[in-house]
């Protein structure tokens, strides 16, 4: 008979969010539901009436870790709007943010994965924090890429978290030839360390992928070799940028998006049946607790096509580099593979960049209040905000953030997998949930359904 | 920083004249330099020395604006922009305002800096509490400081030089304040002094609540008061101030002269520093019963 366990908090990601599962009498989970329990920002609902440079600016500030996605999706949205075309010098200083962004977020998250994993030849699990060698000094190369990618930032967008300098219509400063010299110098010093610290983690996932077992809460979990496998399908706009409804040949197609409500998605009532108080970090909660995830789930449910789907850096490589590796391993390698394209497309922007480029339009209009959107393809996946500016005002606004697509998707990749190692499948999407609760619910007629939560 | 809860306290710990290593009358060795500069050339040749030997990347001045005398702060990172920028410019210049951009988007590590004493305290803030200035407090590397009495709003210097003056700002070759005058030097050699009673009424209200005359928490402060035309006076303040202005002199980059064999020397400065601390202790002291119950901090004191 299947019983329910559940994980609240889970940890070592951006936000709050917890698991519940039903398992089966072998602990082997039957359905898994990963649900956002952090409140609500209601940001679309701020920006009603707000004027089109506040709103981006406004946005970025749901998350700290790629506040750059949220201030680039959301301008773009508004050039998308109005219809404004920037010059190829601010879209290059866009790339370079952009870049830097992932670079950082990524190393950020080798941080993260790494105390599931275990020195290759012993049944040691890595502490990062240790300052002990191998350890230490590959803490410190994550320390200096996410340095370098922080100090681009800074240079190409005004500040590393919520960037300042891009506006609608292009950017308000140009970086100097001495500020690209720089940039051009860390970016040759971070291409280094990026590929060894992808050949480092490379090898530590595939060490982690050919063990039987792992220790959680003092007992030895059998590994799966399907561990994170799921059906669903992928969905990627750019495998570095993102595209807009500006662009020729869209990567996104906004008639392809529904939403469903959490409660029509997510299990009902339960009580928790099955509690092991070893489990790392207190224990998960006791048998007894109540568990309501369709009425506790913080975030609608956005499908592509009618279905969930996953984003983030396997669904870039599947889509654009003919990646086929599944499951949470196969997930975590596609990320370490980003690591040196970050650096190729800062080094090729910064060599087409012209420090005496113009940076904004000649004219920026001011909207009729037509659909425009952006999708940005940030650290974690595909950043899609969507809005319609009238008079330069903003009359809608919307944000499907990454982790927003990953939730379901995630939730059923969990299937089959002892419930001991959820969280690795969770860790492996790298989620970031403050900015994922969302709740304006679209159906299949583009009917608003659930507004009225934040109202 | 201890809280300074009185006003005599904080002459006392502070000083007239603030804490220093070393005062001396100097003047560049460059004769360009000296050509253009308002007195002695202090803060241009001492950037360009910074400059040249790598100790700063650029430098925060205030360069020509877009009207006559009316400066505009901007990042040189050349001796010729620096150039650019020298003379006293008696009207105000934001040149915090550039402090983060230039470890932006002109990428500099190292930053030199100019300005008034309360701009040096604004400096001095945002390095010991970097708000809104997130890794900008390592990377200044000079600060600057000159000496200041008030400053005047673009306006008023108009004023003054337009109707009180009777000339054309463009026509203006140099302006200056000393030996109790305002002068104005016209491009066709015609020279107009004020007295500076006329100019009290057009100086800012909030440079009266000011306490510091000869930018105490500079690296280096210097200003024309206490030596003879065509000097200035130089207070080392810091240890970083005193390395590059020992590695300055070495280089044969000023003329020195003790401060106590000119004239007229400290003695002056100090009257005048003086001056301005009593006078606008006043306007501190008046600002605390301002209001109806709603008395203006002073600015000096801790909050009770």
């Amino acid at each position: 008979m299947s019983k329910i366990v559940e994980i609240s908090p889970t940890t070592r990601h951006e936000g709050h969010s917890k698991l519940v599962l039903k398992v089966d009498d072998a602990g082997i989970i039957e359905r898994g539901d990963w649900l956002s329990i952090t409140p609500v920002r209601g940001v679309e609902k701020l920006a009603l009436g707000k004027t089109m440079d506040q709103v981006p600016k406004i946005a970025s500030r749901v998350c700290g870790i790629c506040p750059i996605a949220h201030t680039l999706a959301g301008i773009e949205s508004m050039e998308g709007s109005i219809r404004c075309e920037i010059p190829k010098d601010a879209k290059l200083l866009r790339i370079i943010l952009q870049s830097a962004n992932r670079l950082h977020s990524h190393a950020l998250h080798n941080i993260l994965t790494l105390p599931d994993m275990y020195l290759p030849g012993t049944d040691t699990k890595i502490n990062p924090f240790s300052p002990q060698e191998p350890v230490r000094s590959v803490a410190k190369r994550i320390q200096r890429i996410r340095e370098i990618g922080q100090t681009i930032g800074e240079i190409a967008g005004g500040e590393a978290v919520h960037p300042s300098n891009p506006r609608v219509g292009g950017m308000y400063k140009a970086c100097t030839a001495h500020a690209k010299t720089k940039m051009y110098d860390l970016a040759k010093e971070g291409l280094v360390l990026a590929h060894e610290q992808m050949d480092f983690m490379i090898a530590i996932l595939r060490n982690y992928q050919k063990r039987d077992w792992a220790e959680v809460g003092g007992k030895q979990i059998p590994i799966p070799k399907t561990l994170g496998y799921h059906n669903q399908g992928y969905m990627a706009a750019h495998p570095m940028y993102g595209s807009s409804n500006l662009d020729d040949c869209p990567g996104w197609n906004p008639d392809r998006w529904t939403d469903v409500r959490p409660w029509d998605w997510y299990m009902g009532e339960g009580e928790v049946s099955l509690a092991d108080p070893g489990y790392p970090i207190g224990g998960t909660s006791p048998v007894g607790t109540k568990v309501n995830p369709q009425m506790e789930a913080c975030t609608g449910v956005p499908l592509y096509d009618g279905s969930p789907v996953e984003v983030g850096p396997r669904a870039r490589l599947v889509q654009f580099k003919n990646y086929d590796e599944k499951g949470t391993i196969g997930q975590q390698i596609a990320r370490q593979m980003e690591y040196p394209d970050c650096l190729y497309t800062i080094l090729n922007a910064l060599d087409d960049y012209n420090p005496n480029g113009k940076i904004l339009a000649d004219h920026i209009p001011q909207g009729d209040g037509s659909l425009g959107w952006a999708a940005n393809e940030a650290p974690r996946g595909c950043d899609v905000h969507l809005a319609k500016v009238k008079d330069g005002r903003v009359l809608y606004y919307e944000m499907l953030v990454p982790t927003t697509w990953n939730f379901p998707t995630c939730s059923r990749a969990l299937t089959g997998a002892p419930w001991q190692l959820a969280e690795v499948i969770v860790r492996g999407y790298d989620p970031c949930v403050s900015c994922a609760t969302h709740m304006i619910v679209i159906d299949e007629d583009k009917r608003l359904v659930a507004q009225k939560l934040i109202q | 920083m201890p809280l300074m809860r009185h006003s005599n306290e904080v002459r006392e710990m502070a000083g007239e004249l603030g804490k220093y290593k070393l005062c001396v009358s100097a003047r560049s060795a460059d004769k360009a330099i000296l050509k253009r500069a308002q007195d002695g050339g202090i803060v241009t040749q001492l950037f360009k020395f910074a400059l040249e030997e790598g100790i700063i990347e650029g430098a925060i001045v205030a360069g020509p604006g877009d009207e006559p005398w009316r400066p505009r702060p901007f990042i040189a990172t050349t001796v010729e922009e620096l150039m650019s920028a020298s003379g006293t410019k008696y009207n105000i210049s934001p040149q915090v305002s550039w402090i983060k951009e230039a470890t932006r988007s002109y990428g500099l590590d190292k930053i030199g800096i100019v300005g008034t004493p309360c701009q040096m305290q604004a400096v001095r803030k945002g390095q010991l509490y970097p708000v809104g200035l997130r890794d900008v407090p390592d990377k200044i590397k000079l600060a600057i400081g000159i000496f200041c009495m008030e400053n005047f709003s673009y306006q008023s210097v108009k004023q003054l030089v337009e109707d009180h003056a009777a000339m054309k700002m463009e026509a203006v070759k140099k302006m200056e304040i000393g030996k109790g005058k305002f002068w104005v030097y016209g491009q066709r050699g015609q020279v107009v002094q004020l007295p500076l009673k006329v100019t009290h009424k057009y100086e800012q209200p909030g440079c009266h609540v000011c306490l510091d005359y000869v930018a105490n928490l500079a690296d280096v402060s210097t200003g024309s008061v206490g030596s003879p035309d065509g000097w200035s006076t130089v207070f080392v303040r810091t240890r970083n101030g005193d390395d590059i202005w020992s590695k300055a002199i070495a280089a044969g980059c000023f003329e020195t002269k003790p401060i106590e064999q000119v004239k007229p020397g400290l003695e002056l400065v100090t009257k005048l520093a003086t001056e301005k601390i009593t006078k606008n202790q006043k306007t501190v002291e008046e600002r605390a019963k301002f209001g109806v119950n709603k008395s203006l901090r002073n600015p000096y004191l801790g909050p009770k």
